[in-house]
C-alpha cells in the first residue's frame, strides 16, 4: 500500500513539476552580452568610456537581481563578456567573430567609433546576428538589405551636421558668414559629416556660401600649424574642423599658439568631450567655438534610467579616480544599456530579428538622458538623439544657439 | 604657403631628429632595433605631465629631470636584455621581437595605470603668441622644441668627439669584436649609450605634448614608424646623419599636408622604400656612418 502511494505520488509530482522544470531549463543562467573595446591604442579614449559606462550599467542591473527578460517572465543576470580589441580593426574583426561563434552570446554590442564598428557590421550581418552598435555612426552601415544593425546612442553622420549646416545658412544671411573651409579628418565619421556639409553648402549657394578651402587629413594628425596657416590664406569667414578628440585638441592647441583667428570656427569634441578638451587646452582657447551640444549640456527629462545629473555622480562615484574623463561616450555606454534594458523586458524571444523588433519598438516611446530614441524602421540608424549647436563661452559654459526652438542663447562671432 | 611650410617643416623636423636620436645611437652602438622607442618617449612625456600637473614643474626642468632618471634607468635595462640578446645568432631580428614585447607591456601597464584619456601641457608655459621667423608665424613651443633639440645634438657630438667615453662609444660602433680585443669594456660603454638612447626619447617625450597636442599611452608605435623613417633616410647608426633624416622628415611633411593633405601619414613609408631602393645605406652613407 505504501510502495503504491509513494509511486502514485511521484507520478503526480512529475506532472505537477514538469512546466517548472522545462522553464528553469529554457530560461538561460545569464545573459551574455559581448563587446570588444579598445583599452589601448588610438582609439582608447572614446572606447574605454563606453565600455565602462555599459559596465557600470551591467554592475548595478545585476546588483538590482539582473535585467527583467519577457520571454522568461523573470529577471536574469547579466554577463559583460568584454574583450580589448587594442584600437585594431584587424583584432576587433577576430574579437566579434569569436564573441558570436565561440561565446554564443546572445546579445552583441560593437566598440565606439566608426572604425571599430566598420569591420563588425559585415561580419554580425554574415551571422545573422543583430550588432548593437553604440556610436559607428558612418552612413554606409545603415541599408534598407540589412535588419542586423541598429544605432543607440546618438545619430547617423549624416544627421549630426543637420543644425550646423543650418546654421552656417543662416549666418550667410544674417551675418555675412559665407566664405567656409572645411578641414576634415578622414574616416567615416567626420568624412559623412564633411560630405553632408559639402553638399548643403552647394546646394546653397545661392545664400552666398562658398566652399573656399575643402581638404581632408590623415586621422592621426596631430600638427595642424602649416594647415592652419594654410586655411587662413584663403581667407574664410568659417572654419569647419572636423576630427576626433585629438586632432580637436592638436587643432585648438595650434590655433592659439598661432595666434590665428577666424570670426566663426565649429568643431566636434569640444561639446562631445568638454571636460577632456577643457582640461587640454583650457577655457579661453575654447571661447568662442561652436560645437554640438550634447547630452552633457542639454539636461533631457528620461522616461528611464537617470538623469544626465544622476548619471554624473554615480560615474564619479564608480570611477573616482579621473583615469577617464566624464563626457558624451561615457553617457553612450550607459545609453546602450539602457536600450537593451528595455529590449530584454520587451522582446518575444531572444531571436536576433526579435530583439531588432523589439528594440524598433521602442523607437519614439523611449527617452533617456541622451535624448529622444529613434530609430529609422528601414536602416536602423539613429535619428533621435538630436545634435544641436552650441556656442562656448567664458570659464567653459556652452550655450545652444541652434535650432532656436532649442536655444537658450544667441550665436556671437568673432572679427576676421 | 610654400616658405610657410618650408620653415615649419625646418622647426618640426629638428624636433624629430631628437625623436630619432636615440634610437640611431642605440642602433648604432649595438645594432640592436629598440622598438620600445617610442614608448621611452611616451614616458617622458608623461614623466612631464605629472611633474608639471603635481608640481607645476617647468618642463626644462622636468627634461633635465628625464635625462637623470632615464640613464639611470637604462643601465639595468641594458644589462637585463642586451647582453643576453647578443649572444643570439641574429640578434637584430630578435631585438625587434623582443622590444615589441617591451613596448606592448609598457603601453599596456601605462594604461591600466593613468587610463587612456588625452593629456597635455599648457602651450603658454613655454611663451605665448607665435613667433615671427622671415615673416612665417610659428608657435613658440615649436621654436623651443626645436632649439632643445639643437642643444641635444650638440651635445651628443660633444659626447662622442669630445670625451674618452664617446671616443670608445665610436670605437665600438665601428666594431664590437675589435673594441673587445682591445680591451675596451664594451658593455659598460654600451650601457651608458643605451641610457643615453632612451633618455634622448624621454627629453623627445617632455615636449611632445606641445609638439603633438596631447599624449595618450598609445602614442609609441606612431612615433616609432617616423623615428625608423628618419634614422634610415639619415643613415642606420650615425648618429648624426638623424639631423638630415630629421629635416627631410619635417620639411616632407609639412609640404604633404600643404599639398597633398590626405596623403600625409603615408610620407614615412614613402621615405622608408624610397631610400631603401635608391640608397639603401642611407643619404650619409657608409663614409660617415663608420664615424
Amino acid at each position: 500500500m505504501l510502495r503504491r502511494s509513494v509511486v502514485v505520488i511521484a507520478a503526480l509530482a512529475s506532472i505537477l513539476f514538469v512546466p517548472a522544470r522545462v522553464e528553469a531549463q529554457t530560461a538561460p543562467a545569464e545573459i551574455r552580452i559581448g563587446h570588444p573595446y579598445a583599452g589601448s591604442g588610438p582609439y582608447a579614449s572614446i572606447s574605454m568610456p563606453v565600455y565602462l559606462g555599459l559596465k557600470l550599467w551591467v554592475d548595478r542591473t545585476n546588483e538590482a537581481g539582473g535585467a527583467f527578460v519577457k520571454p522568461f517572465n523573470k529577471k536574469i543576470p547579466l554577463k559583460l563578456i568584454a574583450y580589448d580589441d587594442q584600437s585594431s580593426t584587424a583584432t576587433a574583426a577576430t574579437l566579434v567573430n569569436q564573441l558570436i561563434t565561440q561565446d554564443h552570446v546572445d546579445m552583441l554590442v560593437s566598440d565606439s567609433g566608426s572604425v571599430l564598428t566598420s569591420v563588425a557590421v559585415p561580419i554580425a550581418r554574415d551571422h545573422k546576428q543583430l550588432l548593437f552598435n553604440p556610436t559607428g555612426t558612418g552612413a554606409a552601415f545603415f541599408t534598407k538589405d540589412n535588419p542586423y544593425v541598429v544605432l543607440l546612442a546618438d545619430p547617423a553622420s549624416t544627421v549630426w551636421p543637420k543644425y550646423i549646416s543650418e546654421l552656417l545658412g543662416n549666418s550667410a544671411k544674417t551675418a555675412g558668414i559665407k566664405r567656409v573651409a572645411l578641414l576634415y579628418a578622414t574616416n567615416d565619421f567626420t568624412g559623412t559629416q564633411a560630405s553632408t556639409i559639402r553638399n548643403y553648402i552647394k546646394a546653397h549657394a545661392d545664400t552666398g556660401l562658398e566652399l573656399v578651402y575643402d581638404q581632408g587629413v590623415p586621422t592621426a594628425t596631430s600638427n595642424y600649424t602649416v594647415l592652419i596657416n594654410n586655411v587662413a590664406a584663403t581667407n574664410p569667414d568659417a572654419v569647419v574642423a572636423l576630427g576626433y578628440v585629438g586632432n580637436d585638441i592638436a587643432f585648438l592647441r595650434n590655433l592659439q599658439d598661432s595666434g590665428q583667428k577666424f570670426p566663426f570656427l565649429f568643431m566636434i569634441y569640444p561639446g562631445v568631450e568638454k571636460e577632456e578638451l577643457l582640461k587640454n587646452v583650457g577655457a579661453t582657447g575654447m571661447e568662442g567655438v561652436f560645437t554640438y551640444a550634447m547630452s552633457t549640456e542639454i539636461e533631457y527629462k528620461p522616461n528611464f534610467g537617470m538623469t544626465a545629473a544622476e548619471y554624473k555622480k554615480a560615474w564619479h562615484d564608480t570611477y573616482p579616480d579621473g583615469k577617464y574623463e566624464f563626457g558624451f561616450n561615457a553617457i553612450a555606454g550607459y545609453t546602450v544599456g539602457l536600450v537593451l534594458e528595455r529590449t530584454l523586458a520587451t522582446t518575444e524571444s531572444l531571436d536576433q530579428l526579435a530583439l531588432r523588433a523589439a528594440v524598433q519598438g521602442l523607437s519614439g516611446k523611449l527617452t533617456t538622458l541622451d535624448g529622444p530614441f529613434e530609430v529609422d524602421a528601414e536602416t536602423g540608424a539613429q535619428l533621435g538623439e538630436i545634435t544641436p549647436v552650441g556656442q562656448l563661452r567664458a570659464g567653459g559654459k556652452m550655450e545652444a544657439v541652434w535650432p532656436l526652438d532649442l536655444a537658450n542663447g544667441k550665436p556671437t562671432f568673432g572679427k576676421k | 604657403m610654400l616658405i610657410g611650410a618650408l620653415l615649419s617643416g625646418l622647426v618640426f623636423g629638428l624636433y624629430f631628429t631628437l625623436v630619432g636620436l636615440g634610437l640611431n645611437l642605440v642602433f648604432g652602438v649595438m645594432r640592436i632595433v629598440n622598438l620600445a622607442h617610442g614608448d621611452f618617449l611616451m614616458l617622458g612625456a608623461f614623466a612631464a605631465y605629472w611633474m608639471f600637473a603635481l608640481f607645476g614643474l617647468h618642463p626644462l626642468y622636468a627634461a633635465l629631470a628625464v635625462l637623470v632618471v632615464f640613464v639611470v634607468l637604462g643601465l639595468p635595462i641594458y644589462y637585463l636584455i642586451v647582453p643576453r640578446l647578443q649572444m643570439a645568432r641574429d640578434a637584430e631580428m630578435l631585438s625587434i621581437i623582443l622590444f615589441f614585447g617591451l613596448s606592448q607591456m609598457i603601453e599596456a601597464v601605462t594604461s591600466i595605470a593613468f587610463g587612456t584619456t588625452e593629456r597635455s601641457i599648457p602651450g603658454r608655459v613655454l611663451g605665448t603668441g607665435p613667433v615671427t621667423i622671415l615673416g612665417q608665424r610659428l608657435p613658440s613651443a615649436w621654436v623651443f622644441g626645436a632649439a632643445v633639440s639643437a642643444i641635444a645634438v650638440a651635445c651628443v657630438y660633444l659626447y662622442l668627439y669630445r670625451t674618452r667615453l664617446g671616443s670608445l662609444t665610436r670605437a665600438v660602433m665601428v666594431s664590437r669584436d675589435e673594441a673587445l680585443a682591445t680591451g675596451i669594456d664594451v658593455h659598460r660603454v654600451s650601457a651608458l649609450a643605451f641610457g643615453i638612447g632612451i633618455a634622448l626619447a624621454g627629453i623627445a617625450g617632455v615636449f611632445a605634448p606641445f609638439m603633438l597636442g596631447s599624449v595618450t599611452p598609445a602614442l609609441g608605435p606612431e612615433i616609432n614608424v617616423a623615428a625608423f623613417a628618419v634614422i634610415v633616410v639619415g643613415t642606420l647608426g650615425n648618429p648624426l646623419g638623424t639631423v638630415l633624416g630629421g629635416i627631410i622628415y619635417g620639411v616632407g611633411l609639412m609640404l604633404m599636408q600643404t599639398y597633398f593633405s590626405s596623403w600625409a601619414n603615408i610620407l614615412p613609408n614613402l621615405l622608408l622604400i624610397a631610400v631603401l631602393l635608391f640608397r639603401p645605406e642611407g643619404l650619409l652613407g657608409r663614409a660617415t656612418r663608420r664615424a
